[in-house]
């Protein structure tokens, strides 16, 4: 198996009030094609930081991120949107949905931003609404939808585009353990058609359900458990979007 | 609880220094408008009365066909002090550059002569001499010691201006039109010899100059009980010359009114804008504040009173430049008078100005402020974002044709419906202004060289200064506008980010909705600013003959301006803000 997402040395250091504090202290990291990851820790213990660092999300203050052979530390801003409308998905715990636009205008959004006309657009995105078991929420707004229906939202507008990986940052920690439990078999079911998948979270009962298991702590690789051997996958070409 | 009130308030203008400028300015642009038309008329009452008084100007002034008239109207009951009749006549008068017809009366000085011409420079005409009203002279460029030719069918003279002079009862040339000459009794009977065609006119002081009025028309009803044709009669009191006197203000005060009003409706929307923006950053806070016991009718006090302190600071300010500048309008007025006009600095215009500018500040702040505080007290501490617009205009947004950039800009855009609506009825009111100011220069252009313009000059002066400022108050709302949506907008701009915008893409959503709107609202502009500007030019002058639109070039520049300014003002904050980290902007609050 090939690594798709890797983290070489990587180190943040955040300026607060004046005072350098040490978010990531040089986290070596590999996440195979098709892999589950999950990656825990206690608060403050740099999850969020390498899991921004690892989506481009952020700039590292030192070390390197590569993603599908190509270093994205050294990629432009647009550069990097490029390679994140194709690649990645992400799903936030805060659902971080577009306020102004409906919720099929928000999962329509990446299909339009790689080329899809706006009919195909909006059947793909119906189509996926319907999977995730909120087809009749096309015209709701954000605000007018409970955690998990914008949750679900805002994992459709992740999963969109076939991205190759899903990076998800406490996509539970803000719902009900039934809608949460409903979430994660969504996500597990993106893995499962060969998606790679890297979650962040505080909950043990979640992470047992990854192959993989990296806990941080103070802003380093603590412990690293594998719970089973990551699936088959399909290649990673026939998962992209069409560009 | 009012302490605490208005300490809400001031902190409120201290955090919120670029609104509170934006604010004071454009409320102090409207104070000040109102006080100039209010002071202008105002600035040149006293140089009339002296002009007046020095002419031992005539109460009532009557225009009659024969001498024997004249003398009928200063025998009647109430005159005080009468002067000679004095014989008029019309003629033409020629320059090697022009020929004007002109009114030559009869030089009568002396200082018992009521309504006697004033010198203000050279002598008295004697004999080969004429001597011309000051605005009639200034006007055609006619100096002390140049040649004219005055004549009639029946004769003419060659004459020497040998002086200048005024009179309390001529208003300024060309509005006043014949302008007015003195000549000897023999240059008139030179001119004309037929004293048929001369003309009377007969100055009387009254017991009671109050009386004015009712003297002219029991004057008027003794001469057609005498059988003196209508046609041939005119009566002026001692007011009506001074309104006449003054009337030279009148395009001037007509334009301050416009302006006023446009102003007015800018600082509603301007302030509407930043007072509904300023409600919704702090819907939070004034949940908290609802929370801790505030009445929604206290929360909106707060607004109210910001609003109210920043007014009164305004309205002080527009006092403050208004008055001083009133005599600069009124000058061309002082071309027939004697003296310059005054500062008036009359107190009862700044309670007026006061009254008008407060209002209207108040009721935008508390018409934008009441939505915020109608929210319960859960709504409103789960500070909300808006909502997708769902109106028919939101969905053509995202029309196939629209590129995706521009349509994310622009749903957006509507679904701070109401703001957009005030940025571009701000716009647009901006625009028309523009349009009114090419206008007034494409018919200023228009006239011919040689003829007289009885526009004054300080005329475009005003209209191109108040443009400026509208302009400048425009723009600035714009970017004040733009900061304010980059600043709601951090987060999206992370998740867009995320999601795969690139910071350009990003940038084009918001300068591409910016100029969308401002390119309608400049379009919207243009008609109006044509129906306003032909408006004006008929109160001004009667009709709209001579009026001309600017050329269709210089109207296009409007939009064109207009998307430039957009473009700049709203780009650099778009993209100072695409800068921001992607993870950064996504905890932003």
């Amino acid at each position: 198996m090939t690594a798709v997402l890797e983290a070489r040395s990587l180190a943040k250091t955040y300026e607060t009030g004046g005072a350098k504090v040490l978010g990531l202290r040089g986290v070596d990291l590999s996440i195979e094609r098709g892999e589950f990851v999950a990656i825990m820790g206690p608060s403050g213990s740099g999850k969020s930081t390498l899991l921004n660092l690892l989506a481009g999300l952020d700039r590292p203050t030192a070390g390197e991120v590569w993603l599908d052979g190509v270093r994205i530390d050294e990629l432009s801003e647009a550069g990097l949107a490029r390679l994140r409308r194709r690649k990645l998905g992400f799903v936030f715990q805060f659902f971080n949905l577009v306020p102004t636009l409906s919720a099929i205008e928000n999962v329509e959004l990446p299909l339009l931003l790689v080329g899809r006309t706006r009919r195909q657009a909006r059947t793909s995105a119906a189509e996926l609404m319907r999977d995730l078991g909120i087809p009749d929420k096309h015209d709701a707004a954000p605000a007018e939808l409970s955690g998990g229906q914008q949750q679900r939202i805002a994992l459709a507008r992740a999963l969109a585009n076939k991205p190759a990986i899903v990076l998800a940052d406490e996509p539970t920690g803000n719902l009900d353990s039934t809608t949460a439990r409903g979430v994660l078999r969504l996500l597990r079911r993106a893995r499962d058609r060969g998606q790679t998948l890297l979650l962040v979270t505080h909950d043990a009962s979640v992470a047992s359900t990854a192959d993989r298991v990296i806990t941080l702590r103070d802003g380093l690789v603590a412990d690293e458990t594998a719970l089973r051997a990551a699936r088959q996958v399909t290649p990673l070409l026939e998962l992209e979007a069409p560009s | 609880m009012t302490g605490m009130l208005l300490k809400l308030a001031f902190a409120g203008i201290r955090t919120r220094l670029l609104a509170s400028v934006l604010t004071v300015t454009i409320a102090a642009a409207a104070a000040a408008t109102i006080v100039l038309g209010l002071e202008v008329r105002s600035s040149g009452v006293d140089p009339w009365e002296r002009t007046f008084a020095a002419a031992n100007g005539a109460h009532v002034l009557a225009y009659v066909p024969t001498r024997a008239d004249a003398n009928l109207i200063a025998g009647l009951p109430g005159v005080s002090d009468r002067g000679e009749p004095t014989p008029l006549l019309n003629a033409t008068m020629t320059t090697p550059q022009r020929s004007e017809p002109i009114q030559v009366a009869a030089w009568t000085t002396g200082t018992t002569q009521v309504n006697r011409p004033v010198p203000t420079a050279g002598s008295a005409p004697g004999p080969g001499g004429i001597v011309f009203e000051r605005s009639l002279a200034d006007a055609l460029g006619l100096r002390i010691g140049a040649h004219v030719s005055v004549s009639t069918p029946e004769g003419s003279a060659e004459l020497r201006v040998r002086g200048i002079a005024i009179s309390s009862a001529q208003a300024r040339y060309p509005r006043s039109n014949p302008g007015l000459a003195w000549v000897t009794d023999a240059v008139l009977k030179h001119i004309e010899p037929d004293r048929g065609h001369w003309r009377w006119m007969q100055a009387v002081r009254l017991d009671d100059p109050a009386a004015a009025a009712p003297f002219a028309a029991r004057a008027a009803a003794r001469l057609r009980a005498a059988a003196v044709a209508d046609s041939g009669v005119s009566l002026e009191t001692w007011q009506q010359q001074r309104d006449s006197a003054l009337l030279d203000v009148q395009p001037t005060q007509l334009v301050l009114t416009t302006f006023a009003i446009l102003l007015l409706a800018v600082a509603f929307f301007v302030v509407a804008i930043l007072v509904s923006a300023r409600a919704s950053q702090q819907r939070r806070v004034i949940g908290l504040l609802k929370a801790a016991g505030l009445t929604p009718r206290q929360v909106g006090a707060v607004f109210a009173l910001e609003s109210l302190a920043l007014g009164l600071l305004a309205t002080a300010l527009g006092f403050a430049l208004g008055a001083p500048l009133a005599p600069r309008l009124a000058a061309p007025s002082a071309e027939t008078l004697l003296g310059s006009p005054t500062i008036a600095m009359n107190r009862w215009h700044i309670l007026i100005a006061s009254c008008v500018v407060l209002p209207v500040l108040l009721a935008s702040a508390l018409m934008s402020s009441r939505r915020s505080a109608r929210f319960t007290v859960v709504e409103a501490i789960h500070t909300g974002d808006a909502s997708p617009a769902r109106s028919l205009l939101a969905r053509a947004a995202i029309r196939p044709f629209l590129p995706m950039p521009l349509a994310l800009g622009l749903k957006d855009l509507l679904a701070r419906g109401r703001r957009a609506l005030l940025l571009a009825g701000a716009i647009t009111l901006t625009g028309a202004v523009v349009v009114i100011a090419l206008s007034l220069k494409a018919t200023l252009g228009a006239q011919p060289a040689t003829e007289v313009s009885d526009v004054p000059d300080e005329l475009p002066l005003l209209v191109y200064t108040l443009d400026a400022v509208l302009l400048v108050i425009t723009v600035t709302t714009l970017v004040a506008v733009a900061l304010l949506s980059v600043r709601e907008r951090i987060r999206d701009y992370g998740i867009f980010k995320a999601i795969g915008l690139t910071p350009a893409q990003i940038t084009s959503t918001l300068v591409g909705a910016h100029a969308a709107l401002a390119l309608v609202a400049t379009l919207v502009s243009i008609p109006i600013g044509i129906v306003l500007y032909l408006g004006l030019y008929a109160a001004a002058s009667g009709n709209t003959t001579g009026a001309v639109i600017a050329p269709w070039p210089w109207l296009a520049l409007i939009p064109i301006g207009t998307l430039v300014l957009v473009v700049a003002a709203v780009g650099l904050p778009a993209r100072l803000a695409t800068r921001i980290r992607t993870a950064e902007a996504l905890r932003f609050e």
